[in-house]
């Protein structure tokens, strides 16, 4: 009876002990290498994106938090257009066919790479699904979430926000059309 | 003539606090040479995994239905499943073992830590007649993105035979080849199968696809696929 006691208190304690998702600020972390195929063949890394904020989020078509935060990844690039934010998405260990499968059922203007053999996804450390790092106009990573959440709104919106605010001025100055085009 | 009661009542009080110790379970006898141990995930026992064990014994295999949650009393957390007495596990493929069959522990996602810890707690000699099958086991200590993975030091596995079932649709599956060094590295040996088109815990799932709905109503059928292959009889 003693011993069942002792494990029902260590199952409180540790469920207690239990944090909620959130954002975790990292100290401007150098960010592993990026390198992946977009849909049409082109090969992508992060110089690519250099001098913007970068929402690089890790995803599959099968999972379903990742799903249920991509269409607010889509308003955000509509309430982004012309600032210099990328979002990029990067599907992780899955074949353009499957990739394609999703897309044809959902509509999204930010650029989705490839990671077929999973190489990113081991390169960036990635355990779970979504994960998202948002890098700052250095391509230092600055933030990393793990989970969905809501990403044109609340405290996504607002650290996105103050990673603009640390751009150069004139990086910072409205561009024309979106910068993640369909 | 009293120190023969003495005996004999020492001998009743030993064997209670051995059995006292083996957590509770549903059993689903059979005829026949084997003997499967399910150890449910940290989220409990499923109504398709009663099913499944069920559809096994039909099929002449034993089978004992271990919820830890449901035995311990425990939330439905990964971190339940460490604070499982490893000491009640082992008791429990003992008396599996004393039972004569040939017996193979399945485990499910962090349920896979009692149940190694509990075959580290064996003697060689048992341990080598054990087999384990785990479904996406989660042995990690941390998983930060960003940061090596660090998994759990179990205990010497040595002469364990381990088969690891992987579902592809999941994040786990890129990191697979790590944790099958890390048990390796323990002394098990190793293999593996990665089960397409599914997801982890594919007969638990909210919103499950076709594929999942019929594989699930199928378990039985790749479990003892995958006994007879990995060849553990």
């Amino acid at each position: 009876m003693k011993r069942l006691l002792g494990v029902c208190a260590m199952g409180l304690l540790l469920a207690g002990g239990a944090h909620a998702a959130g954002f975790e600020a990292r100290s401007a972390t150098s960010a592993p290498e990026l390198k992946a195929q977009d849909l049409a063949g082109a090969q992508k890394t992060l110089a690519d994106y250099r001098g913007k904020v970068v929402l690089l989020n890790f995803w599959a078509s099968w999972c379903p938090p990742c799903l249920r935060e991509m269409p607010s990844m889509e308003r955000l690039r509509e309430k982004m257009a012309g600032r210099p934010l990328a979002i990029v998405a990067l599907d992780s260990a899955e074949t353009a066919d499957e990739v394609n499968g999703f897309l044809s059922k959902m509509r999204l203007g930010f650029p989705i790479l490839l990671d077929p053999d999973g190489s990113n996804t081991k390169r960036w450390k990635v355990f779970a699904l979504p994960t998202t790092f948002l890098l700052d106009g250095k391509g230092r990573v600055r933030y990393v979430l793990t989970g969905p959440t809501e990403w044109d709104e609340g405290e996504a919106l607002g650290i996105i926000e103050s990673l603009l605010a640390e751009l150069p001025a004139k990086a910072k100055s409205p561009e024309r059309g979106p910068l993640t085009p369909k | 003539m009293r120190f023969f009661r003495l005996l004999l009542l020492s001998a009743w009080a030993c064997s209670f606090a051995v059995r006292a110790a083996v957590p509770d379970h549903q059993v689903f006898p059979a005829q026949g040479p084997q003997l499967l141990l399910w150890v449910a995930s940290e989220r409990g026992r499923a109504e398709p995994e009663v099913h499944a064990a069920q559809q096994l014994a039909a099929q002449g295999v034993e089978t004992w239905s271990l919820d830890l949650v449901a035995a311990y009393f425990l939330p439905q957390l990964s971190s339940s499943m460490d604070a499982v007495p490893p000491q009640d596990l082992a008791d429990w493929l003992r008396v599996a073992q004393a039972s004569g069959k040939r017996v193979v522990v399945y485990a499910v996602a962090r349920a896979a830590v009692p149940v190694l810890r509990a075959a580290a707690m064996l003697e060689p000699a048992e341990r080598e007649r054990l087999c384990v099958m785990l479904m996406y086991p989660n042995l990690y200590t941390v998983a930060e993105p960003l940061a090596e993975p660090d998994f759990l030091v179990l205990g010497s596995l040595s002469g364990l035979r381990v088969h690891v079932l992987q579902p592809r649709r999941s994040a786990a599956t890129p990191w697979l080849p790590g944790l099958l060094d890390h048990l390796a590295k323990q002394g098990a040996a190793t293999s593996h199968v990665i089960l397409e088109n599914l997801r982890e815990g594919y007969w638990a799932r909210e919103t499950p696809t076709e594929f999942e709905i019929a594989e699930s109503r199928r378990m039985d059928a790749m479990l003892l696929r995958e006994l007879n292959h990995w060849g553990c009889k």
